[in-house]
Parts: C-alpha cells; sequence; structure tokens
C-alpha cells in the first residue's frame, strides 16, 4: 500500500488549505485529484461500451423480432363503449348456451335412409348397384375411409322395397351377407332385399 | 336352351312396345340379340294388364351383370309369369280388380321368396283392399329364420288383428327373430312377441349426422 503524507490526506479531506502544500506535494496532490476524476467518469465510459457492443451486434432475424415483441410488455389501451361491451357479453352467452343446431337435413315424406355395410379387405372399390339405381353402376360408392376393410355408405333412398348386390373392384357380384332377406335374382345368384322406411318425424 | 328357342320363337311375333318407349330404354342395357326378345315379352305383359317395370328393371339387371343373352331373356320370361301368378292369386283372394301394381308385384316377390301360393292367399285375404307385400314379407323373414310357416302366418295375422298395418309387420319377424337370437326357442320367440303386440319395439332412428352423411349421396337412375 503507497503511503500518503498526512498533510496531503488532510488537504485531499478538505480538513486543510492547499496553499500549505510544498511544490511536490501539490503535484502529488494534482495526480491524486485526476485519479478521482478517472474513477468517477468510469460508469460513462461502460455505458459507452455496452451501447458499442449493441451497435456491433449483427441485426436480429425476423423471427427473433417477433418473439422479442410477442415476449416484451407493450401498453395496450382500448376504449369501448359500456354499450357494445354488454352486447359483446351477450353473444358469448347466447354462443354458449344455446345449443348449435342448425336446421336440419330435410327428407321428403316418401325418403328413407338406407346404411350399406361390407367386409371387403384389400378392395379397391365397392359400390351398391340396385333397383333404386336402375341396375346402373357408379351411382353409390361405398368408402372404407380408415382402411379397415369395412366399407360403409348411408344413402337416401324411396320408401319401400329394393334389390341390390354389392360390386367389387368393378367386376366381382357379391350377396351382401348381411342383408337378411335374399331373393333368386334369376341368373344363379341371390339379390339382397331391402325395406327403406320413411323417416320418423 | 330349348325353353329359352320356344320363348324367343312364340315371342318373337308379338308386335313390339316401341310406342311406350322400352325399346330405347333397353337399348344400350342390354346385349342387342336379347332386345327383341324382351321387348315382345314386355308387349305380351302390357297387353295382359300386367305391371312392365319390374320386367324391365330384371333386364336391366342382366345386362348390368354381364349375363348371355339367353339368360337374360329366360329371367324376363319368368318375372312375367311369377307376376301373372301373383294377379291369379289375388284374384282367387277376393281382389275384384287387382290392378294396383304395387301389388302384383309384392306378391310376386313373396312368391319368389319361397313362400307358398296357399299363404299367400291367406295373408291376401285378412288384408282386403290393403298393401300385402310388407306382411308377406315378414312372414318369408320367419320362414327364413326356420319358424314354421303356418305359426309365422298366425303372428301376422294377430299383429293385423291388433292393429298394426304396414311396414310394422316387419317389426313383428323382427322382434322374433331377434328374441332367437338372445336364445329364446322358436315356439317361446313367437310366443314372446305376441304378448307384445301391439307394442313392439320400433326400428333406431337413424342420428342426425348419418341423415346428413345420407343426403349427400344421391343415387339418380337416369331415365331416358
Amino acid at each position: 500500500m503507497t503511503h500518503i503524507d498526512p498533510l496531503l490526506h488532510r488537504v485531499l479531506d478538505g480538513e486543510s488549505p492547499s496553499d500549505d502544500l510544498t511544490p511536490s506535494q501539490r503535484e502529488q496532490f494534482a495526480a491524486l485529484q485526476r485519479a478521482v476524476r478517472l474513477l468517477a467518469e468510469a460508469p460513462a465510459a461502460s455505458v459507452a461500451a455496452r451501447v458499442m457492443a449493441e451497435v456491433r451486434r449483427p441485426p436480429r432475424s425476423l423471427g427473433q423480432r417477433v418473439a422479442l415483441w410477442l415476449t416484451e410488455r407493450h401498453a395496450v389501451t382500448i376504449s369501448v363503449r359500456p354499450v357494445w361491451s354488454l352486447a359483446l357479453a351477450a353473444a358469448l352467452a347466447a354462443i354458449a348456451v344455446i345449443p348449435a343446431r342448425g336446421p336440419g337435413p330435410v327428407l321428403g315424406e316418401q325418403e328413407g335412409i338406407a346404411q350399406f355395410v361390407g367386409r371387403f379387405p384389400g378392395a379397391k372399390s365397392v359400390e351398391v348397384v340396385g333397383s333404386f339405381t336402375d341396375w346402373r353402376p357408379g351411382a353409390v360408392v361405398l368408402r372404407d375411409d380408415d382402411q379397415d376393410g369395412i366399407w360403409r355408405a348411408s344413402v337416401v333412398l324411396p320408401v319401400g322395397e329394393h334389390e341390390y348386390m354389392f360390386v367389387v373392384d368393378g367386376e366381382r357380384w357379391v350377396t351382401d351377407p348381411l342383408a337378411g332377406r335374399y331373393l333368386d335374382d334369376g341368373f344363379g345368384r341371390q339379390n339382397a332385399l331391402l325395406f327403406v322406411r320413411p323417416l320418423a318425424r | 336352351m330349348i325353353a329359352w328357342r320356344v320363348v324367343t320363337c312364340l315371342l318373337a311375333a308379338a308386335p313390339r312396345l316401341s310406342a311406350q318407349g322400352s325399346f330405347a330404354r333397353l337399348a344400350g342395357r342390354i346385349p342387342p340379340p336379347a332386345l327383341t326378345a324382351i321387348d315382345s315379352i314386355l308387349v305380351a305383359a302390357h297387353r295382359e294388364g300386367l305391371p312392365t317395370e319390374p320386367l324391365i328393371e330384371k333386364a336391366f339387371e342382366g345386362g348390368a351383370k354381364g349375363v348371355a343373352p339367353d339368360r337374360i331373356v329366360l329371367a324376363v320370361s319368368m318375372s312375367a309369369s311369377q307376376l301373372r301368378s301373383a294377379r291369379a292369386l289375388l284374384r282367387e283372394a277376393g281382389e275384384s280388380q287387382p290392378t294396383d301394381p304395387a301389388e302384383v308385384t309384392a306378391v310376386a316377390a313373396a312368391l319368389g321368396r319361397g313362400l307358398s301360393p296357399e299363404l299367400v292367399g291367406e295373408l291376401t285375404a285378412v288384408l282386403p283392399g290393403e298393401p300385402t307385400g310388407p306382411a308377406l314379407h315378414a312372414v318369408a323373414d320367419l320362414v327364413g329364420h326356420r319358424f314354421a310357416e303356418d305359426s309365422s302366418v298366425d303372428l301376422i295375422v294377430a299383429a293385423a288383428q291388433a292393429g298394426l298395418r304396414g311396414l310394422r309387420f316387419l317389426d313383428v319377424a323382427a322382434a322374433a327373430v331377434q328374441d332367437l337370437q338372445r336364445g329364446r326357442s322358436h315356439a317361446a320367440a313367437l310366443a314372446h312377441v305376441r304378448s307384445l303386440l301391439p307394442n313392439v319395439p320400433p326400428p333406431p332412428k337413424p342420428a342426425p349426422a348419418a341423415v346428413s352423411r345420407a343426403r349427400r349421396v344421391q343415387p339418380g337412375p337416369e331415365r331416358p
């Protein structure tokens, strides 16, 4: 540790006037004062360094800027009239309370729904051809959305009795094994028989 | 083959039904060699007052299934015979004017499902002037599940006497078949369903979502 003359110490503490110092002590006093000023200016130099470091940093990407904007605090002011606030609250309550029900599909009095289900693993296409299509292929195509080999279709048909068969891969005629009612087709095979009921209202 | 030749020769002489547009409807849907013979069957059926639509459908069916022309002609001819028998049966059962084509067609279908003419006549007599198709098919459903023919007719007659009509007869048969599947004997199932009459369970209603899906598919048979 450097020894400081007691007189110089008192002058630095403001207890004695600087006129009492010898020329060499005055030089020491001036040096010490410069050191104090430098110490006092140190924080200003540190801020400048930080600013320069920020300036030299490469620009942020768009994603970083968006992330920064989203995570930073922002002051948002919304000015709404009370009547609109009440209307919005009423609308939200109505959505929550009233069940989402539209007018629903409308069926004619002489229409009903037929559901066809068949198990055809590995089939590329399955359709239903019958009296309700004038035995014309391509009108009612079954689907196997989950590819489990179970093909399904629901279709609106006229009320009454209908005969039908499945057509697999466009060429193989197959009797519906789940129909329960069958009729000889006159060609050596059996048509499935279906009764479509009017949809109860 | 001989039968087909006889049918073809007999019917080839009949005038064509082109006036009704059947010939045009058939053209392109069935093999050309069968066209004339089928047209002749249709003309004969039309003259007799039989419904021709089931015959046209049978021809379409044969064409769609790729059946040989002679077999299509034979099948259409047999369908005409069945319609003829059905109409005769309805007349015997007391229907003075069995002109309803749907009724003749329904009875022909019941005969096609193997019901005896006597049984059909009995049921028709129970429901005079009413559609008998569902009742006939209800009995055919029961017989198809090995219920005795006379017991099946008795159940449907009891259902009619209890006030059930139309497609509700099919619910009666379905209830008996369900009882059978649950382990009841044939006799027990019939007795149980008879005790429920007329309150047999109706078929389940389709869910609204099923109705929506069904609406997206509309088979529209093209009729030229």
